[in-house]
């Protein structure tokens, strides 16, 4: 039997040029990375304001640490993906800087309620 | 997944000891009336470690990436869409009598 290469439901192929490969790429599992980026950050978030609250950071040097933690998990990141980017996702940006401000919201939400457990209650 | 998952519960537990030891910590400089410059370095130590653990987590529990490449070999299409094309409906099965009253039996 053929293998269809024609409309296939499965694999969303995106652009029609044959020989630029970079174009096309299988946007069901390019999703499916992104949400294990997004989970991996979003939980390294809470978990870095969580300890900025217990040292007790006050100030500007909480988001250094913020930046740190970020810093680290890029590169814990790029890692995972045995530092070939191109054949898991299309850009560079994708892994450096998605979810980087909704960890924000979470780092800070998690730095004050564990600052105020630990140094003021 | 199990493992990873493990892994990450036992992290958080140990921030959560290393919380309660800076609780601790802070009672007792307020009994001695010193300034919090900041938590022992056994906490400190905790925390590092702590910090390891969730991160082998953060990477390990989410799943793996796929690969996003086309023609890679994991990325085979092998099932035939739903194309009319396809269907076949000149077979045997019109050799049967079709009796236009059928109703459902219960």
């Amino acid at each position: 039997m053929a293998v269809g290469h024609g409309d296939s439901s499965s694999s969303d192929k995106k652009s029609t040029d044959a020989l630029n490969d970079l174009q096309t790429f299988n946007a069901e599992n390019l999703q499916s990375n992104m949400k294990v980026i997004y989970y991996s950050r979003t939980f390294l978030s809470i978990i870095g304001g969580v300890i900025a609250g217990i040292l007790g950071f006050k100030g500007l040097i909480g988001f250094v640490f913020y930046f740190l933690v970020m810093a680290i998990t890029s590169a814990a990141l790029t890692a995972k993906a045995k530092f070939s980017i191109h054949s898991y996702f299309d850009t560079w940006n994708r892994v450096l800087l998605d979810g980087f401000f909704g960890g924000l919201m979470s780092f800070v939400l998690f730095w004050t309620f564990a600052y105020d457990i630990v140094h003021i209650f | 997944m199990g493992l990873g998952f493990t892994v990450g519960v036992i992290g958080v537990l140990i921030l959560g000891h290393a919380a309660y030891s800076t609780i601790q910590y802070r009672s007792l400089l307020k009994i001695t009336e010193e300034e919090f410059s900041g938590p022992p370095m056994e906490v400190v130590l905790e925390l590092l470690v702590g910090l390891l653990f969730c991160m082998w987590a953060a990477l390990t529990v989410p799943g793996k990436f796929l690969s996003v490449h086309p023609h890679s070999d994991e990325n085979r299409v092998v099932s035939l869409p739903e194309n009319v094309d396809f269907m076949i409906f000149n077979h045997r099965g019109r050799a049967f009598p079709s009796e236009v009253g059928l109703k459902l039996k219960h």
